[in-house]
């Protein structure tokens, strides 16, 4: 009988040696994943230069001998935590950016209390960013304010822009970051508005729960945990493998809940009145249209994006205002894009390159 | 070297990516349709309601109990945040006089690096 095409008998007990030395491995790291806690996340060091319920704003120890002129206000979404962009020495965003030469701050969020489930979007973007950033200013002594916006960050960085287009914003980084809210295609069925009473759920729960929002992420993509799981247990043997699983996975299950009120109005404005898009988007009575913003902005979306699909986040640079804009499409998923081993050698370089020399 | 096409792990992984991309696939059609979302808030809005009802229902057996009810805590959660933001207010006002007058701010606090970092590009290449 002949062998099959590309078949080398030659490495099969070579190949079975290896399969059984990998099945002890994992019995062995399999005991020590359950009794260890995995690495520590968010360990670039920081001083809370202010916190206020649901809001806290860090300063992080400059790395440099030298800083750019301008401060960096990283504005995390409301719906995850802002470690993702700070995992571990080596992938950490935040790390990166301080050796570089920039001062970094960044906006991050916790829990909204129970008693806080009546903050408005106007809480948001009228009160909780420009809050940080004049706080920034303060800390820094500069007047001018870089922002970097991930996700429904990037959306709140867009409509405190667009409201407070005399600045002090100068420069601003949004990283995939949806307008078109009907092209977010399973996230507009979940929420239709004749069978999705918003009224009814906020005004029964209060916040809406962490799980829920949870649910909705992983129902995109509803085989992916199960097929991540069995990824584990075939690679537990790898140190690296297990230690890039535990970081994200405990990222992603870290899911914040969502003020009642700030849920409310972007379900009606955003997701069944896609306002933004259409130009009619107001905070507390104020017109945030995408054209008011006229400063240098970059605009990082993933080729690979199921939450915030290309065609939610693809009009964003034809609507800005201004005249220095770039829209940059790198390989990677939503996650992917900004942190983990891609993104050192992606978004990180070309976001340095953008924002060095227009922050002098 | 093991050809991949006819490595068995190789294969097994493949296959499982194939199943992943299937059923991810076959699961966003079934919930695109607007059957799903009907069915899908019908659940949610019962959901809710029970919480709701629970919620209510603790808070009657936690007055039953002589336990602090849900608002006495928060209210004293309240007067702990603004306690809090006061304590942060003076904290910073503090930070800011030391800064304008040159007093170090505290023992480890190292002297802010200067702000005259220039790109690359205008260093000739350095980073």
């Amino acid at each position: 009988m002949n062998a099959p095409a590309g078949l080398d008998f030659a490495s099969i007990p070579e190949r079975i040696q290896s399969e059984v030395q990998r099945a002890i491995q994992r019995s062995i790291k399999g005991v020590e994943y359950f009794s260890t806690s995995g690495p520590t996340l968010g360990s670039t060091p920081k001083d809370v230069l202010h916190s206020r319920g649901t809001m806290s704003l860090y300063h992080y120890r400059p790395m440099s001998d030298e800083i750019y002129r301008v401060p960096v206000l990283i504005v995390m979404a409301t719906t995850n935590r802002g470690y993702i962009l700070d995992l571990v020495p080596g992938q950490s965003f935040i790390e990166f950016l301080l050796k570089r030469g920039y001062d970094v701050y960044m906006l991050d969020w916790s829990a909204p209390r129970p008693e806080e489930k009546s903050l408005r979007m106007e809480d948001y973007v009228l009160d909780f960013i420009p809050d940080c950033v004049r706080r920034v200013q303060a800390d820094s002594g500069e007047q001018d304010v870089s922002v970097i916006g991930y996700c429904f960050g990037g959306v709140l960085s867009l409509l405190y822009g667009s409201i407070h287009k005399d600045g002090p914003m100068k420069n601003l980084i949004c990283f995939t970051t949806p307008i078109d809210f009907r092209e977010m295609k399973l996230f507009s069925n979940f929420s239709d508005r004749r069978y999705f009473d918003v009224d009814h759920l906020v005004d029964s729960v209060g916040n809406v729960p962490p799980e829920m929002i949870l649910s909705s992420f992983e129902m995109l993509r509803p085989a992916s945990r199960t097929v991540s799981q069995i990824q584990l247990w075939e690679n537990i043997w790898n140190d690296e493998f297990v230690k890039s699983y535990r970081m994200f996975d405990r990222w992603a299950t870290d899911t914040l809940p969502l003020a009642g009120e700030y849920f409310r109005t972007i379900t009606k404005d955003l997701m069944w009145d896609n306002k933004l898009f259409n130009d009619t988007m107001s905070v507390g009575g104020r017109a945030a249209k995408l054209e008011n913003i006229t400063v240098p902005i970059l605009h990082a979306v993933a080729e690979h994006d199921h939450i915030v699909p290309y065609d939610a986040a693809k009009h964003l640079i034809a609507k800005i205002g201004s005249a220095d804009k770039e829209e940059v499409m790198l390989k990677g998923g939503h996650v992917s894009l900004v942190a983990g081993a891609n993104a050192v050698k992606r978004l990180w370089p070309k976001l340095d390159s953008w924002l060095g020399k227009r922050s002098t | 070297m093991t050809d991949k096409t006819n490595d068995p792990v190789a294969m097994w992984q493949k296959m499982m990516g194939e199943m992943e991309k299937g059923f991810n696939s076959f699961a966003n059609q079934a919930m695109s349709s607007p059957e799903f979302s009907q069915a899908l808030n019908r659940a949610g809005g019962v959901a809710a309601g029970a919480q709701k009802q629970l919620g209510e229902l603790m808070e009657k057996y936690l007055v039953a109990m002589h336990l602090p009810s849900r608002e006495q805590v928060t209210a004293l959660a309240e007067r702990l945040q603004s306690i809090e933001a006061q304590v942060s207010e003076m904290k910073s006002m503090l930070s800011q006089i030391a800064a304008s007058s040159g007093i170090p701010q505290s023992l480890d606090a190292a002297p802010r690096p200067p702000r005259t970092k220039r790109p690359p590009s205008e260093n000739g290449g350095q980073t």
